[in-house]
């Protein structure tokens, strides 16, 4: 069998133009979701069983679940359901923005614990309000002390991305798919694929332990 | 909205959808057993002296965690064929596939945990003249396996989760079973619901054994 890698070169417009997809879907999808994640993560830490039961509830469920399930009740069941059209982009949006709720707002949970108890009795102590505990003693800390696993959640919501290909989105992994199903070439097409997921995932990674790396030296100190 | 749940057309096809789950938990058990185990021998290797032996281990590691697992997926099925000119059947297929991807994230998990391991241990195995081999096998792979059974465990979950994706390249598995039925019947609430519903009953208590076992160990370091 003979390996021709030029064929690439025709079809290179089309790749960057799925990768310009799967990038703006994961930028739009980790802004929305991190946001989201964040106030789950204050709804988990609430007293009120009330709040803190449904958000639990929705962070196992999106977390107990193939993200490919969610990602098809989505696109055939939530038009049902609200009796609307959506578009391709809209549901892999929400379906992505959810997910990346749940597991960020484990990120979330896990570094506002990390804010030690006395924290929290210094600003009683102190008088503070309660807005001004939350805004300028606590996030701060567990913003800092959650970057390198948010960075983390970004690259797998940036793997996860690729799923939307199954139901039909153009993104990097559909054009690859289609390209290497129309030219009989899928050895030089998928593997190119996974290359570019690769080089853009890869940097990621090394700064995420770079981060990691001098955000615990930093806490020791 | 004007449609009205009906469970019956998912109750009345049980049969395939259980077909599926076994299906599924099969790639499952298979895949985590090549993962609980090669993911070691690879840890050790991307942990060895020699640049030869660890640089295309860490290679391996890297290009499974920086990789789609769909990607992954897919490639396996459409170029290993063509590559080695090897046809195995559809389910083997997807246990390889799963069971490499997570052989790569089973090895991180180990390596972390064989660094745990404290040098004098080894420095005191090496003075009872004990073997290398001896040293990896008695000294290094009981407290490395112990330290990573939560990270274990939770990975072999995301790969339960992950067989999901075998649906695509057409392993009859819960996923593609339940595709099916939601087409056959024009019922896709009920029948993705119920299917999702099966996927957590599964991932659910092993997740919360997984928070159990983490909150003990928290409580034994104190």
């Amino acid at each position: 069998m003979e390996l021709d890698f030029s064929i690439l070169l025709k079809f290179a417009d089309a790749l960057a133009l799925g990768l310009w997809t799967t990038l703006k879907l994961t930028v739009l999808c980790v802004a929305m979701g991190t946001a989201l994640g964040f106030l789950i993560g204050l709804a988990r830490a609430s007293e009120n069983a009330l709040i803190r039961i449904p958000a639990s509830a929705f962070v196992e469920f999106f977390r107990g679940t193939p993200v490919l399930i969610q990602l098809f009740w989505i696109f055939f069941c939530l038009p049902l359901v609200l009796g609307v059209e959506l578009s391709n982009l809209a549901s892999a949006t929400i379906a992505l923005t959810l997910y990346m709720g749940a597991i960020t707002s484990e990120t979330f949970r896990a570094s506002l614990r990390a804010v030690g108890r006395e924290q929290m009795d210094a600003c009683v102590a102190l008088g503070l309000p309660r807005s001004v505990q939350i805004l300028h003693v606590i996030l701060p800390q567990a913003v800092l002390r959650a970057v390198p696993t948010l960075l983390s959640n970004c690259i797998s919501l940036f793997k996860e991305s690729a799923l939307v290909s199954a139901v039909g989105m153009a993104d990097l992994m559909f054009v690859g798919q289609n390209i290497s199903n129309n030219t009989a070439r899928p050895i030089e097409v998928l593997t190119a694929v996974a290359c570019i997921y690769f080089i853009i995932a890869f940097p990621l990674t090394r700064l995420v332990t770079r981060i990691e790396g001098r955000m615990l030296r930093k806490l020791a100190a | 909205m004007d449609y009205t749940l009906d469970l019956g057309a998912v109750t009345r096809n049980l049969g395939p959808l259980f077909d599926g789950l076994a299906v599924t938990l099969q790639l499952t058990v298979a895949a985590n057993i090549i993962g609980i185990t090669a993911g070691f021998g690879l840890a050790l290797l991307v942990l060895s002296r020699f640049a030869l032996l660890r640089l295309p281990a860490m290679l391996f590691v890297e290009f499974f965690r920086c990789t789609p697992a769909i990607v992954q997926i897919v490639w396996f099925f459409y170029c290993v064929p063509m590559l080695f000119n090897v046809f195995l059947d559809p389910i083997t297929m997807g246990v390889l596939a799963l069971g490499l991807n997570l052989t790569a994230f089973n090895a991180e998990a180990y390596r972390a945990s064989i660094q745990a391991v404290p040098r004098e241990h080894l420095d005191a195995g090496i003075a009872l003249g004990l073997t290398p081999a001896q040293r990896v096998l008695n000294i290094v792979l009981p407290q490395a396996m112990r330290a990573s059974v939560p990270v274990l465990l939770t990975n072999g979950i995301g790969t339960f989760q992950q067989s999901a994706l075998v649906a695509i390249v057409g392993v009859a598995d819960l996923m593609y079973q339940g595709k099916t039925l939601a087409t056959q019947t024009y019922r896709p609430i009920e029948t993705f619901t119920i299917i999702a519903l099966f996927y957590l009953a599964v991932s659910f208590p092993v997740s919360q054994l997984v928070g159990w076992l983490e909150r003990r160990r928290g409580l034994a370091a104190r």
